[in-house]
Order: C-alpha cells, then sequence, then structure tokens
C-alpha cells in the first residue's frame, strides 16, 4: 500500500499545471463566474479544448484510434482534478471526454462514430444530456418523452428540463421513450439529436447557479433518421448505466473546495481572525471532509487503475464528496459572509454556486444513501 | 499512489483474519456480568505469532500495524493491541507486553492496566517507560468496556526512552484513531445483522430509509477513517495523524447514538455485545483532548499559528 504520487503522476501534474497557467486568460476568474454552462465559458472552451487537444492533455486516455493516448487511468483523474481546481475551463465539454466519446466508441455505429468522436478529440463539440424531464428526476426511469416511428425516422414529442449546456450545444445525448416498444426500462432508448433540428425549443431557466447553466427544452414533432439512434432500443437503459458508470465517483469537487478553504484561511489570518479557536475548529473540520472525500475517491480511482471494478464505493465517495463541498461553502458563508457581496470575493462566490448543487446534480444524496444502503450494506430494499 | 496490500501485507491481513474468527475472539456474557471480557486466548496468539511486530517489517510496515488495531478492536473481547503493535515496535521492542499508556494525568484510570506488564508515558517533552509488578497497579470499577486500572505512581521506576516525544505521539494518535474506528466498525456490524433479521411493521428494520441513511452515512464515515488512518500511518505526518483521530473522534458521538437507536432494548442488555464496541468508543473519543483538541492540532499542523 502506497499513499504518496509517483514521480510520472507528479510530473505530469506538473505539465497540467503549466499548461493552464499558461492559457489560462488573467480574466478568467471573472470568465469563470459566469457558470460552466455560460455563453462567455463556453465560447472560451472552443478556444481553449483545441489548445488543449495540441498539447495532448485532452483526450489523452482515449485508445490511440480515436486520437488518444492511452494514457494510465491516474494520468485520467489526475487531469480532471487539475481542470475541476482551475473552474472548470473544458465547460461542456467534460462530458465528452469523460463518458460521451466513450460510449460512443463502445455503442455506436461506424457512422456515428466517425462523424461525432473526431470533433470531440479535436474540442470543438458542446454536447448536451438530455435525460431529466419534469416527471422524472429522481425517478428517471418513469421518463414520458416519446419517439414514434415511422418509416426511416423517429419523430420525438416531449419534454426535457435541467438541461445544462443547452442553449450552446451541438448535439443533444437524448433519452426518449420508444411507442410500441412496451414498458419501463425496456423501452428506453437513446437518440443523437442536432440541436439546430425544427421542432427544438431551448428556453433558459434562470438560478443560482449562473446564467444560461440549466434550461428546459421542448421537442415538437422532431423528425431525425432512424439512423441516429445510438445502439438498439432494449439497450438504452444499459447504455447509459455503462456510460455513466465511467463517470461514478463524479466530478472531483474536493480539489477546489481545499484550494478555496486555503485562500478563506489566509484571508482570516490577514483580517486577524484566524486565532478564534471556534474558526480554527470549523476550518479543520472543513478540511477534514475534504480530505475524507479525497481519499475514498482515490480508492475508487485506485482500484479501477488495477482494473478492478467495485460496487457501490463510488457512491460512498460521491457522497463525501458532497459532504466536503458543502462544508467548504459554509465555511465561507459563516466566518466571511461579507464577500459574498458587492465586490465581494470572486472565487468564494464561484465556488459556492458550483457547490450548491453538489447532492442534487447528477444525483440526489438521498438516492446515492439508498445505494450505500442496499448495495453497499445490503440492507433490505423498502417493501 | 496503490491503495492495495502488497503481497505480504495480503497474506498477513488473511491469516489475521482467521485468526480473529476463531471462537476464543466471540462474544460471551462475562462472569458476574461484568461488561468487558480481555481476550487473554488471542492476545497470546497474536503475541505468539509475531503480529505485533508487523510495524518493524519492511514489507508490513506501521500500516499493517494500524489495519490490525482496526480489526482488532473489532472483536468483542479487549485485547491492547494500539501500543504494541505502533509504539513498541518503534522505540520500546524489549518492553514485555501488554502495555499501558498514559496519555494525559497519570493518577486518572487508564485501559489494559489491570493486565498490563509494562506502561508508556507520553508527553510533549518526553517518553518513558516503566515495567509494571504485582501491586503496582489496582484495578477500577468503570462504566467503559475496557479493563481499567489506577497506578500506584510512588512505587514505579521511570526509564527516560530516547525518542522523539512529538512523534511519540502523533504515532499515538494513528493508534487511537485505528482503535476507535474499529470499535465503532465492529458496532455497526452487529447492527447491521441485527437490522437485516429484526422485523417489526412487517418488514426488517434494515429497510425502513430513515435506519438505512443512517447507517450508510456512518459506513461513510468509518471507511473513510480507515483510510485517512492507514495514510497517516505510513506518512506519520503530524498534520495526517491529527486529522485521523479528528476525523474519528468527531464521527463517534453521532454513530455511537444511531448504533443504540437501531438495537432497540436488546441493546441495553449486557446479554448482548453492542456495549462492548460503544463503551470503548465513548472512552477513546474522549482520549487526547478529544475532537476538537485533535482538530487543532491538524489547524496548527496544516495553516501554523493565527
Ligand atoms: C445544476 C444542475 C444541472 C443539471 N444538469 C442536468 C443535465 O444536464 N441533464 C439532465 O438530464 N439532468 C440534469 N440535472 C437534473 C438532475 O439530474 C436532477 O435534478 C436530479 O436527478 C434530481 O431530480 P429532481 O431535481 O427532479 O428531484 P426529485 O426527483 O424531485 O427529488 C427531490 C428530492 O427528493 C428526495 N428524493 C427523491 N427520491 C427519493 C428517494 N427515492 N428516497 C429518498 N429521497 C428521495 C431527494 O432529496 C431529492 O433531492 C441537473 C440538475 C442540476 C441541479
Amino acid at each position: 500500500m502506497d499513499f504518496t504520487w509517483s514521480r510520472e503522476d507528479t510530473e505530469f501534474r506538473s505539465r497540467v499545471r503549466g499548461v493552464l497557467s499558461r492559457e489560462l486568460p488573467t480574466n478568467w476568474p471573472t470568465l469563470a463566474r459566469h457558470g460552466p454552462g455560460s455563453r462567455q465559458q463556453t465560447e472560451f472552451c472552443l478556444e481553449f479544448c483545441p489548445k488543449l487537444a495540441e498539447a495532448g492533455l485532452l483526450v489523452p486516455h482515449w485508445p490511440r484510434e480515436w486520437g488518444g493516448a492511452e494514457r494510465p487511468v491516474w494520468e485520467h483523474f489526475i487531469l480532471g482534478e487539475e481542470m475541476w481546481a482551475a473552474g472548470e475551463p473544458r465547460g461542456a465539454q467534460y462530458m465528452n471526454v469523460n463518458w460521451i466519446g466513450p460510449v460512443l466508441m463502445q455503442f455506436g455505429s461506424d457512422a456515428q462514430k466517425q462523424r461525432y468522436i473526431p470533433q470531440m478529440a479535436a474540442g470543438k463539440a458542446i454536447w448536451c444530456q438530455g435525460f431529466s424531464e419534469p416527471n422524472a428526476g429522481s425517478d428517471l426511469a418513469s421518463l414520458k418523452t416519446r419517439a414514434d416511428r415511422e418509416g426511416d425516422e423517429y419523430v420525438i414529442n416531449g419534454q426535457k428540463i435541467w438541461t445544462s449546456y443547452a442553449g450552446m450545444a451541438d448535439q443533444c445525448f437524448l433519452l426518449a421513450r420508444v411507442s410500441g416498444a412496451g414498458e419501463g426500462k425496456s423501452a428506453i432508448a437513446i437518440f443523437i439529436v442536432p440541436m439546430t433540428t425544427p421542432g427544438i425549443e431551448v428556453r433558459s431557466i434562470p438560478s443560482l447557479i449562473g446564467h444560461g447553466d440549466i434550461h428546459e427544452v421542448f421537442f415538437t414533432d422532431v423528425h431525425i433518421p432512424v439512423s441516429a439512434r445510438l445502439g438498439e432500443v432494449g439497450q438504452g437503459w444499459k447504455i447509459i448505466s455503462a456510460a455513466l458508470a465511467n463517470e461514478r465517483v463524479g466530478i472531483p469537487r474536493y480539489q477546489l473546495a481545499t484550494i478555496i478553504l486555503d485562500e478563506m484561511v489566509g484571508l482570516l489570518k490577514t483580517r486577524g481572525q484566524f486565532g478564534d479557536p471556534v474558526i480554527r475548529l470549523r476550518a479543520a473540520q472543513a478540511a477534514a471532509s475534504c480530505e475524507a472525500a479525497r481519499i475514498l475517491v482515490y480508492h475508487v480511482v485506485d482500484a479501477k487503475s488495477r482494473g478492478q471494478i467495485l460496487g457501490a464505493d463510488a457512491n460512498v465517495a460521491r457522497l463525501a464528496v458532497i459532504g466536503a463541498d458543502h462544508a467548504v461553502s459554509d465555511f465561507g458563508m459563516d466566518f466571511l459572509a461579507d464577500c459574498y457581496s458587492g465586490a465581494g470575493h470572486v472565487s468564494f462566490m464561484s465556488h459556492h454556486e458550483r457547490a450548491i448543487v453538489t447532492g442534487i446534480a447528477a444525483g440526489a444524496a438521498e438516492i446515492q444513501l439508498n445505494i450505500v444502503a442496499q448495495r453497499y450494506l445490503n440492507l433490505p430494499r423498502e417493501a | 499512489m496503490r491503495l492495495a496490500f502488497n503481497e505480504d501485507q495480503t497474506t498477513f491481513s488473511t491469516f489475521l483474519e482467521q485468526m480473529l474468527a476463531s471462537d476464543v475472539c466471540g462474544f460471551r456474557p462475562a462472569p458476574e456480568w461484568e461488561r468487558l471480557e480481555y481476550g487473554d486466548a488471542i492476545d497470546v496468539q497474536l503475541a505468539e505469532n509475531g503480529f505485533f511486530d508487523a510495524a518493524a517489517e519492511e514489507t508490513l510496515g506501521p500500516v499493517m500495524a494500524a489495519e490490525m488495531i482496526f480489526k482488532i478492536a473489532q472483536l468483542p473481547v479487549a485485547v491492547e493491541c494500539a501500543a504494541s503493535a505502533l509504539l513498541r515496535p518503534n522505540f520500546a521492542s524489549k518492553l514485555p507486553r501488554p502495555i499501558a499508556v498514559i496519555e494525559a494525568e497519570p493518577h486518572h484510570p487508564i485501559r489494559f492496566l489491570p493486565m498490563a506488564r509494562s506502561v508508556i508515558w507520553l508527553s510533549q517533552s518526553k517518553v518513558r517507560t516503566a515495567i509494571l509488578k504485582d501491586g503496582d497497579v489496582q484495578k477500577a470499577d468503570t462504566l467503559f468496556a475496557y479493563p481499567m486500572g489506577v497506578l500506584n505512581m510512588a512505587a514505579l521506576t521511570w526509564d527516560d526512552v530516547d525518542t522523539d516525544a512529538a512523534k511519540a505521539l502523533d504515532l499515538w494518535r494513528i493508534g487511537v484513531a485505528a482503535e476507535l474506528a474499529g470499535a465503532l466498525k465492529g458496532g455497526l456490524n452487529s447492527v447491521l445483522e441485527h437490522v437485516k433479521e429484526r422485523h417489526q411493521f412487517g418488514r426488517p428494520l434494515g429497510s425502513f430509509q430513515a435506519v438505512q441513511h443512517r447507517l450508510a452515512q456512518g459506513v461513510i464515515e468509518i471507511d473513510s477513517a480507515r483510510w485517512l488512518i492507514l495514510k497517516a500511518a505510513q506518512s506519520q505526518d503530524p498534520a495526517d495523524a491529527a486529522l485521523a483521530l479528528a476525523h474519528t473522534q468527531n464521527m463517534a458521538t453521532r454513530i455511537g447514538y444511531d448504533l443504540h437507536q437501531f438495537m432497540g432494548a436488546m441493546g441495553l442488555t449486557l446479554e448482548h455485545p453492542l456495549h462492548r464496541w460503544t463503551y470503548r468508543a465513548r472512552l477513546l473519543r474522549s482520549a487526547l483532548g478529544g475532537a476538537s483538541s485533535a482538530f487543532g492540532h491538524y489547524a496548527d499542523a496544516r495553516w501554523g499559528p493565527a
């Protein structure tokens, strides 16, 4: 057992940091304040990701065939940590890199692969994920958006909601229920829908996390060719489960949270307040939450790097990550409340706006607790 | 970064688990309904097989010692392990065991003293040891599920140990954390078994979400504590040691409460072992000043003075 970084990993991390400090503009913190789905950040990521691609840092873990370098799991993970710590300058494209690209490689038709993957590897594609609906959130399998087969086409009707990046996306990775294909999960299929297709309407939802981040997407008689379906009809649920398994530990949020916490402590010291034992205690508790999350996430990544598939360990880690992000954000608001108004402190505000979604976006904390109880502790399901 | 045991560590761990699965480690009510049982038999077996020396062996190391403390603390019987496995190999390899540790006030009751053959006295500035003779210890009644005793200080002869006192305290933080995390894990395992079996309202207790979520939260804390403890054992960094202890002590109160809640009245009897774990945890969560003190040490180590 070894808790230290190898020389290669340390060097890789400093290389990523080097590229970030070179390529991120001086106004980046202000830009990043707009939130990952904003027009500002999306336009920025379309300049930034091609540079990452050129440096071999966009999809280093992908197979060579698709522009990758088959780099080890840990490198991919370190890359994710550093990007998140920097405010995720890849914007929506982190999804392409982490799971949409790999899903296409595994389940896409040759035509789909040729059409979409090179764009992603070049850092030029924006996708959104059309899963949640007004009446299908945690209970995603109850989704109602319909796909009716008409000859060589499907006609899509329905509504998605909370769709990040939809305002700027080229494609939607859409889940819909195929009419006549039965009930439940087995009727769900995946469709790749160009967002310019007639009949799609996108409305931005004003939110606490910045403008242009989440959306409603309405589909009214949207015609798409049958070739836009990804995989078979009965396969949709299996594919997204596999897809999201690539992402199981989720975003390494403790990495930014740790940096922000250190900044908060620095500021409290400057203000002469860090001698207060209560403040020191609360800072240490927040730091402990971050370190607990980090080590649980590392456990999952390490197992993956050794080719081991773990069960609900990833959900355990995710829950700890939720706690960490909130602990730091709450610490800031409790002891540095003035930093969240007026000119304030841009990085604290940005962090807060990212942290408040933790535990809701990408699956509610309570759903994670259900999974841990039932699949990690093997407690009986609710009657 | 490799968060899996090496070959020797795996062998060690498997062999240890086999030994701990033996009947002598199981629960049986103590004579006179005492609140504890010392695991004499398993103590001897572990010692004879050299388990307490793992920390000194290159391919096993302090990580394995910490893992062993964590595992042994999950037994319903109490076995002195933290001092023997983490402190002794480091600076007192000749000291006879079991070993009791003075970590604060030497006149207070101290765990494991009734069967201890030696004492280590830790303080900020120095480390001392003493060999115990008949009559040096007076057994103390206790609510905690540890054998407790009081030292006859006047009768003891202390030897100064040539070692870094601060480092010894850090090691002890890790040892206490491992023992506490193990006690909580032992209690959790026993409660999990119970809530899967016991039915009320026509369904297992463990199928109620109010029960599920609290147990899930508990295991997240215990698992993360274990990893932080193993990491601290490897690095022996003061911040890591303080963090491991702080994190573990911080969760102990809430988890202890939940465990007793889900066991109902059965958990308040001496016929069920739950109290063995929760009353060891109750003592350990206050050790070395408790969670707030450990968080304070962590803040000092990480951020320096105000
Ligand atoms: C910032 C942000 C971005 C998002 N981006 C996308 C996106 O790009 N694409 C997309 O498809 N979706 C997206 N989502 C939606 C997200 O996946 C859902 O919000 C999430 O799955 C929860 O669904 P819901 O909001 O409908 O809450 P509900 O399902 O209505 O649940 C509300 C609350 O009820 C509780 N609850 C629900 N079920 C249970 C249960 N079984 N047991 C115990 N408690 C329960 C939980 O506390 C939960 O938080 C995004 C959400 C946010 C906040």
